[in-house]
C-alpha cells in the first residue's frame, strides 16, 4: 500500500459503503414502500379510499390476481412461466357452469354436490397445469411456448364446453341439494369475504412449502441451478412438473372464485390475468431467471396493482391513464429491482474495500 | 528496451465479499512477453480482465502509454490497442469462422452490405499463418476444441494489437500447434508487440516468457528475468511452501472393492458420433485413493458424469458393491452411496442464490425432514458441523455462497457430498481454481474420508497432483486407459512429469505395469 | 418413482384423449351441417363473417343469416374474424377466391373494413354489412344496423322514469374504442341530461365485460353507497353491477338497465333484478339481409337503399316474456 492510497481511500470507500447498505435497505422495501405510497396518496385525495369496507373490498378484488400469482411465483421460482392461467380461470368456471347445471349421464341427469363441483373444477385446473409440465420436463417445449399452447388450448376447451355461451344462476337449486356455490364468492365467514380467506390461507400455505418443506428448496435450487440441483440428486422434474400443477390449481380457484361472485361462468373469463399475475410476482421482487422471490413480495406486488387499479377508479381517472400508470408502475418496479441487485453488488465491494483498508 | 506500454496501479479487485486482487502493479513492455505465473484463484484472469477492460478495477488505476485511462468495454480497449485471448472460449458455435472473427468489426463494402470476400481472404490468411487451413466458412462449433482455440487466437491477431493477452491459450492445442503459436508470438514481439502469457504448463510458458510475474493470493509476490530463474523457484513463488506440505503422504488401509467399472463406454453428449469414454474398465476398493490423470477431452469428466449417473453409457457395467447400477438416477445412487463432486463449481456445483448452509444442505434435505417439514434444528446441527469440518471459512451458515472464495465454495461442495453419507466420493478436478491453503486443506481432507473407508475417486490435469496424491494413478486419453501406476512408482524417483505427459498424449502403447 | 411415472403417463394420455374426445364431438354439427349444405348446392356460397361466437348476440346473428340462408337453397360458410381486421381480410379473400355470391359481413371496425369491403366488391362479391357501419358509402350494397342511438334514448328514457326523473346514477361505458360504446354513451346522454336532478356520480369504461364492471361497481360502491341507478352500454355489463350491488345489499333499491336484450338479461329482467334492456333484433337485421342478398343475386338489385336502419326494442317485466334470442318469438 503506497502512502498515496492510504490517505485517500480509506473516508470516502467508509462513508461510501455506509451510504449505499442505507440505499440498499430502502430498496428491500421498495415494494412495501411503493404500497405505503399509493395509499397515502389515494387516501389524501379520496375520503373513501381509507374506509375499512373500502379496504375489504379492495382485498376481495386482489385476491383473485393474488390467489392466481401465488402460483405463478412457484413457477417464476423455478425459472419457467406460465402463460395458460388466464384461460384456466375461463375452464374452471365453465367446468363449474357445466356440472351445476347438472351432468347427462346415460339419459339421467345428475346434480353433484358443490363440493364435487369445486374439486373437479381444482382438478381441471391441475389437470392442464399437469400438461404443461410434461409438455416441459418430458418434450423439453420451453415453457413460454409450452404454456401459451395451452392458453389456447384451455380457452378453446371452455369455449367447446360452453358453446361460447355464459352460465348464468350457477346459485343452484335446494331441490337438487347443489346450492351453496355463491358462498365462495359472497360468503363472509368471520367478517371477511372468502376469497381473502382462501388468499390467506394459500398464502401461508406457500409460505410453510417454500420456507420449511424439502420441495421448497428443491424449487429455489431448482431456479438457482438447475444442474447443480440435478447433481446434488433433487428431483427436478417432478419438481418442474408439480410447480405446473400448483399454479393450475390456483387458477382453477380464482375462476371459481370469479364464477361465484358474479354467480355465472362466462367462457372468455379471465383473459390477459396471467399477465397480472406476472407483473404482481416481478413487482414483488421475483427473478424470471428463477430463483430469487417471495410470498410476502408477490402479494404486496398484487397489492400494488390492486389497489392501484381501485383507487384510480375512485378517483374517476380515465380508463386510458389507468391503464398507462400501470403499465409505468412495473416497469419502475423492475428497474428499482435491477438497480437493487447492483447497489447490493457494489455496497458488498465497497464494504469489503473498507474492512480491508482497515486491516492494514 | 523502451517504457510500458500498459500499466496496472494499486488495482484492487472485490467479487462480493472477495478479494481477488489486493493493490496489484503491474508492467507490461512491448517486443516483450511476460508469463503471467499463479496458482488457480490467485487473480491472473481479474488482472488481466481488468487490463482488457472485461471488468472495472474496484480502486486504483490503468495507464497506457503513461496516461490514466478508463476502459469500459473489452470492444474500448480493442480500440486502444489491447486485445485478448480468453481462457474460455468466447466464440459463437452458430456462426462461421469468418463471422466470429469480424464480430462487431464487419468489413463493408461501399454499399454498406458485409464484404464477404474480404473477410474470406482475410480469414484464410490468419488461419494459413496459424498452419490451420480450413474453410473459412466452416462453422466455429463444428470445429475440434484446439481449432476453436486457434480461431480466438486468429480473431486477437486480426485486431494487429500492441498489447495481446493471452489467457491459457494453449490448453486445448497439440504440441505441434503450441510450436505453431510460439513461432506466432516471437514474429510479434519481434514487430513489437507487447504480449502477456498465462498457462497451467509452467515449462511451456517459461520457455517463451522473457519477463516472469508471480501473483499469490491477490498479491504481486515476485518478478524477475525469464533466463534468471527455473521452474523450481516459479513453484516456489506460487505455492509460498514447500512442496511436502501440500501432498502429505499417507499410508491407506484397503479393504474390498467398493466400485467397479466394466468395459464402460459412453457416447460423447456434444458430439454423439464420437466416443468420450471407450471400453474403459477400473475398480477402487474402500478405503483407496484412485487419481485419474487426463486432459480437457481426455473423457474424464464423461466418466465420472457416468458414475454418477447423470449420463447414461452405451454399454458396460458398473457396479457398487458388486450390485449393478445400471437402472439408477442421480438421486438414487446418492442413495445408495455415490456422490460426484463437479468439475466446473459455477456450472454443476452451486446454487447462486442460496446460501451457504442451503447449499451445503441440499443433497441431504431429506434425511433433515421431520413429518412434512424439513427440521431446522437438524440441519442447522448439521451445517454447522460440516462447516468445521471440512474448514470452510465462512461468516455464517447464512452467509451468500457467492461471498466465498473459490476453495471455500470447493469446500461447501465436499462438504455437501459428504452430508449425503457416500460410501464412493467422485471428484472431477477438485482443486481447480482453488488457493494453495484450501488446496492442502481438499486434499487432507479425501484423505480423511479414504481413511474412514470411503472410496475415493478424482480426476485431475495437474502433473503434481497426479504423481503425490493417488495411492494409484490410471492415465486417461481420448476415453481409453492408457497406463496405471501403483503408488510406489510414482513421484520421488518414479514415474516422471516428463514420462507422465507423454503417457497421456497416447505415446505409450503399454502403459500397464 | 416408476409408480408416479406410471400415474403420470396415464393421466397424460387420458387427458389427451378427453381433448381429442371433445374436439371430436364439438366438430360433428360443422361437417354435417356443409353436407346438408353441399345436398342443397343450388344457389352457390353465401359467406357469413362475424366477430367471435363468445358473444351469443354473434352467434344468433350468424345463426340467423346461415338458415335463412340455407332456407333459400343456398350453401353457407361461417367464420369469425374475432375483432381483427388482419382476419377479416384474409376471411374475404378466402371467399373471394371460394368465388362467393355474396358475403354477409359484421364488420371489425369502421375503417378498417372499408378496404376489405372494397376489395370484395371489386371481386365482384356483393357485401351485405350488418350490425355495424363503415365509414364509407357506395362501396357495400346494404349496410343493415340497428339504431343504437334510438335503444339508447329508449332504454334511457324507461331508466329515468324508473327512478322518477331524480337520483344518483352510474354509467359503465363499454369498450371506450369501439363506436358502439360512444353512440350509446351518447344517446343515454342526450335523454338523461334533459332532467336536471338526474346526478352522474361515476362514468367507467367496463371493456363490455362482466367481471371487470363487477370490480368496478364494487369500488363505486365502496365510494359512495348513495345510488339508485346503474345504466349500462351492455347487458353483460348490466349483470356484473347487477352480481355486485346484490353482493351489497343494494339491489332492491337501484334500477338497472342495459342493452343488447341477451337471453341472461331478459332472465335477469324476468326475476326482478334488472328494470329494463334494448333488444338488438340481431336475428332480424342478419335474416334481412341474406333476403336482400338473394334479391340481389337473382334480379342485380336489392330494391332498397343502403342504408337501413332497424330499431330496437324495449324489454321490461311487462314484455319479456314475448321475447327468445335477440329477436320476438
Amino acid at each position: 500500500m503506497t502512502a498515496t492510497a492510504t490517505t485517500a481511500a480509506p473516508e470516502p470507500a467508509a462513508t461510501r459503503a455506509r451510504r449505499l447498505s442505507l440505499l440498499n435497505v430502502a430498496f428491500e422495501l421498495r415494494a412495501f414502500i411503493a404500497l405505503a405510497v399509493l395509499i397515502v396518496i389515494f387516501g389524501l385525495l379520496s375520503d373513501s379510499f381509507l374506509t375499512v369496507p373500502n379496504l375489504i373490498t379492495m382485498t376481495k378484488h386482489v385476491a383473485i390476481n393474488g390467489v392466481i400469482a401465488l402460483g405463478m411465483l412457484l413457477v417464476i421460482l423455478k425459472g419457467g412461466i406460465d402463460l395458460s392461467v388466464g384461460s384456466i380461470v375461463g375452464l374452471s368456471g365453465v367446468v363449474a357452469g357445466e356440472l351445476l347445471q347438472g351432468l347427462h349421464v346415460g339419459g339421467v341427469i345428475a346434480y353433484p354436490p358443490v363440493w364435487v363441483v369445486i374439486v373437479l373444477c381444482v382438478a381441471v385446473g391441475m389437470a392442464v397445469g399437469l400438461i404443461n409440465g410434461v409438455l416441459v420436463t418430458r418434450f423439453n417445449v420451453a415453457p413460454f411456448i409450452a404454456t401459451l399452447g395451452m392458453l389456447y388450448v384451455a380457452r378453446g376447451a371452455a369455449m367447446l364446453i360452453s358453446n361460447g355461451a355464459t352460465y348464468p344462476n350457477l346459485g343452484g337449486n335446494p331441490a337438487l341439494g347443489n346450492t351453496g356455490f355463491e358462498l365462495l364468492g359472497s360468503g363472509r365467514p368471520l367478517g371477511l369475504p372468502t376469497s381473502i380467506w382462501i388468499m390467506i390461507l394459500l398464502a401461508v400455505a406457500a409460505v410453510l412449502l417454500l420456507a420449511k418443506s424439502p420441495f421448497g428448496r428443491w424449487l429455489y435450487a431448482t431456479g438457482g441451478n438447475e444442474r447443480a440441483a440435478d447433481l446434488s440428486g433433487v428431483p427436478i422434474r417432478r419438481v418442474k412438473t408439480i410447480v405446473y400443477v400448483i399454479s393450475g390449481a390456483c387458477a382453477a380457484v380464482a375462476g371459481l372464485i370469479i364464477a361465484s361472485e358474479l354467480t355465472s361462468a362466462a367462457p372468455q373469463a379471465g383473459e390477459t390475468y396471467e399477465l397480472n399475475a406476472i407483473a404482481a410476482v416481478v413487482i414483488g421482487g421475483a427473478a424470471l431467471s428463477g430463483g430469487r422471490g417471495t410470498v410476502r413480495g408477490t402479494l404486496v406486488g398484487a397489492f400494488v396493482i390492486g389497489f392501484l387499479a381501485d383507487g384510480l377508479v375512485i378517483l374517476g381517472v380515465s380508463t386510458f391513464w389507468q391503464i398507462l400508470i400501470k403499465g409505468a408502475v412495473i416497469i419502475l418496479a423492475v428497474m428499482l429491482d435491477q438497480g437493487q441487485q447492483r447497489f447490493k453488488r457494489r455496497g458488498a465491494a465497497a464494504a469489503a474495500v473498507a474492512a480491508s483498508k482497515k486491516h492494514d | 528496451m523502451t517504457g510500458p506500454i500498459l500499466r496496472a496501479g494499486e488495482v484492487t479487485k472485490v467479487y462480493g465479499g472477495t478479494h481477488a486482487l489486493k493493490g496489484v502493479d503491474f508492467d507490461v513492455a512491448p517486443g516483450r512477453v511476460t508469463a503471467l505465473f499463479g496458482e488457480n484463484g490467485a487473480g491472473k484472469s481479474t488482472l488481466m480482465k481488468i487490463l482488457a477492460g472485461i471488468e472495472r478495477p474496484t480502486t486504483g488505476h490503468v495507464e497506457l502509454d503513461g496516461r490514466p485511462v478508463r476502459l469500459h468495454s473489452s470492444r474500448d480497449a480493442a480500440d486502444q490497442g489491447i486485445s485478448i485471448i480468453h481462457q474460455e472460449l468466447s466464440l459463437c458455435p452458430n456462426l462461421s469462422i469468418q463471422d466470429n472473427l469480424f464480430l462487431a468489426r464487419e468489413v463493408r463494402t461501399a454499399y454498406g452490405s458485409i464484404d464477404r470476400k474480404a473477410q474470406r481472404e482475410a480469414t484464410a490468411a490468419v488461419l494459413h499463418r496459424l498452419e490451420e487451413d480450413v474453410d473459412p466458412d466452416r462453422l466455429v462449433g463444428d470445429l475440434r476444441l484446439g481449432q476453436q482455440q486457434l480461431v480466438e487466437i486468429a480473431r486477437a491477431l486480426l485486431q494487429q494489437a500492441r498489447v495481446l493477452i493471452m489467457d491459457e491459450p494453449t490448453s486445448a492445442l497439440t504440441a505441434p500447434e503450441v510450436d505453431v503459436l510460439f513461432r506466432v508470438i516471437r514474429e510479434l514481439t519481434a514487430a513489437g508487440v507487447a504480449v502477456v502469457y498465462i498457462s497451467h504448463h509452467l515449462d511451456e510458458a517459461l520457455e517463451i516468457a522473457d519477463d516472469v510475474v508471480v501473483l499469490r493470493d491477490g498479491r504481486l509476490v515476485a518478478t524477475a528475468r525469464a533466463d534468471e530463474v527455473d521452474i523450481r523457484w516459479i513453484v516456489e513463488q506460487m505455492v509460498g511452501r514447500d512442496q511436502d506440505t501440500l501432498f502429505p503422504s499417507r499410508e491407506p488401509v484397503l479393504g474390498e472393492e467398493a466400485l467397479a467399472v466394466r468395459r464402460l463406454t459412453v457416447a460423447d453428449p456434444a458430439v454423439p458420433d464420437r466416443l468420450a469414454v471407450n471400453g474403459l474398465s477400473l475398480s477402487v476398493r474402500a478405503g483407496e485413493i484412485v487419481g485419474v490423470y487426463g486432459l480437457m477431452g481426455s473423457g474424464r469428466t464423461e466418466l465420472l458424469e457416468t458414475l454418477a449417473g447423470r449420463l447414461r453409457p452405451s454399454s458396460g457395467e458398473v457396479l457398487l458393491d458388486g450390485a449393478p447400477l445400471h437402472e439408477a438416477g442421480i438421486r438414487d445412487r446418492i442413495e445408495r452411496g455415490v456422490v460426484l463432486v463437479p468439475e466446473d463449481r459455477q456450472r454443476d456445483g452451486l446454487v447462486q442464490t442460496m446460501s451457504v448452509g442451503q447449499n451445503l444442505s441440499l443433497a441431504a434435505l431429506g434425511t433433515f425432514v421431520r413429518g412434512l417439514f424439513v427440521s431446522q434444528e437438524r440441519e442447522r446441527a448439521a451445517v454447522t458441523r460440516t462447516i468445521a469440518d471440512v474448514t470452510v471459512k465462512t461468516s455464517g451458515a447464512q452467509a451468500a455462497i457467492g461471498s466465498l472464495s473459490g476453495g471455500n465454495q470447493q469446500k461447501v461442495i465436499i462438504g455437501k457430498a459428504l452430508l449425503t453419507g457416500p460410501r464412493v466420493l467422485l471428484l472431477d478436478e477438485p482443486s481447480r481454481g482453488v488457493d494453495v491453503g484450501a488446496k492442502a486443506d481438499i486434499f487432507e481432507l479425501m484423505a480423511a474420508q479414504a481413511r474412514r473407508g470411503l472410496a475415493v475417486l478424482f480426476t485431475t490435469s495437474d502433473a503434481e497432483e497426479a504423481l503425490h496424491i493417488p495411492d494409484r494413478l490410471l492415465v486417461l486419453a481420448r476415453g481409453i486407459l492408457v497406463g496405471e501406476f501403483r503408488r510406489g512408482e510414482l513421484g520421488r524417483g518414479g514415474l516422471t512429469r516428463e514420462e507422465l505427459m507423454r503417457v497421456s498424449d497416447g505415446g505409450a502403447q503399454d502403459g500397464s505395469s | 418413482m416408476p409408480p408416479t411415472r406410471i400415474v403420470t403417463l396415464a393421466l397424460s394420455v387420458l387427458l389427451g384423449c378427453t381433448t381429442l374426445a371433445a374436439c371430436g364431438s364439438a366438430e360433428q354439427p360443422a361437417t354435417s351441417a356443409s353436407a346438408s349444405s353441399g345436398a342443397a348446392a343450388a344457389g352457390g356460397l353465401i359467406a357469413i363473417i362475424t366477430p367471435s361466437h363468445d358473444n351469443p348476440f354473434f352467434k344468433a346473428e350468424a345463426e340467423a343469416a346461415k338458415a335463412q340462408a340455407e332456407k333459400l337453397g343456398y350453401q353457407t360458410s361461417v367464420a369469425s374474424h374475432d375483432d381483427d381486421p388482419n382476419k377479416q381480410s384474409e376471411l374475404i379473400d378466402a371467399a373471394i377466391s371460394r368465388q362467393a355470391k355474396a358475403i354477409i359481413l359484421d364488420n371489425a371496425g369502421a375503417d378498417a373494413s372499408i378496404g376489405p369491403v372494397r376489395k370484395a366488391a371489386q371481386g365482384g362479391i356483393p357485401v351485405f354489412l350488418i350490425d355495424r357501419e363503415i365509414n364509407a358509402t357506395g362501396v357495400a350494397k346494404a349496410q343493415i344496423v340497428s339504431n343504437n342511438s334510438q335503444g339508447a334514448q329508449l332504454v334511457a328514457q324507461s331508466f329515468v322514469e324508473a327512478m322518477k326523473s331524480k337520483g344518483n346514477y352510474v354509467e359503465l361505458v363499454g369498450k371506450e374504442s369501439d363506436t358502439n360504446a360512444s353512440v350509446r354513451s351518447k344517446g343515454f346522454a342526450d335523454v338523461i341530461s334533459q332532467y336536471p336532478d338526474m346526478k352522474p356520480v361515476a362514468k367507467e369504461s367496463a371493456n363490455w365485460d362482466q367481471q371487470e364492471a363487477f370490480t368496478k361497481m364494487e369500488t363505486i360502491i365502496q365510494k359512495s353507497r348513495d345510488i339508485q341507478g346503474v345504466i349500462a352500454g351492455n347487458d353483460t355489463m348490466a349483470l356484473g353491477a347487477v352480481a355486485a350491488l346484490k353482493a351489497a345489499g343494494l339491489l332492491k333499491k337501484v334500477v338497472v338497465v342495459g342493452f343488447d336484450g341477451s337471453p341472461d338479461a331478459i332472465a335477469a329482467i324476468k326475476a326482478g333484478e334488472m328494470h329494463a334492456t334494448g333488444l338488438q333484433p340481431a336475428a332480424l337485421g342478419a335474416t334481412s339481409a341474406v333476403d336482400q342478398a338473394d334479391q340481389f343475386i337473382k334480379t342485380g338489385k336489392t330494391g332498397k337503399d343502403e342504408k337501413q336502419s332497424i330499431d330496437c326494442e324495449l324489454v321490461t317485466a311487462d314484455n319479456a316474456d314475448e321475447f327468445g334470442v335477440f329477436a320476438r318469438k
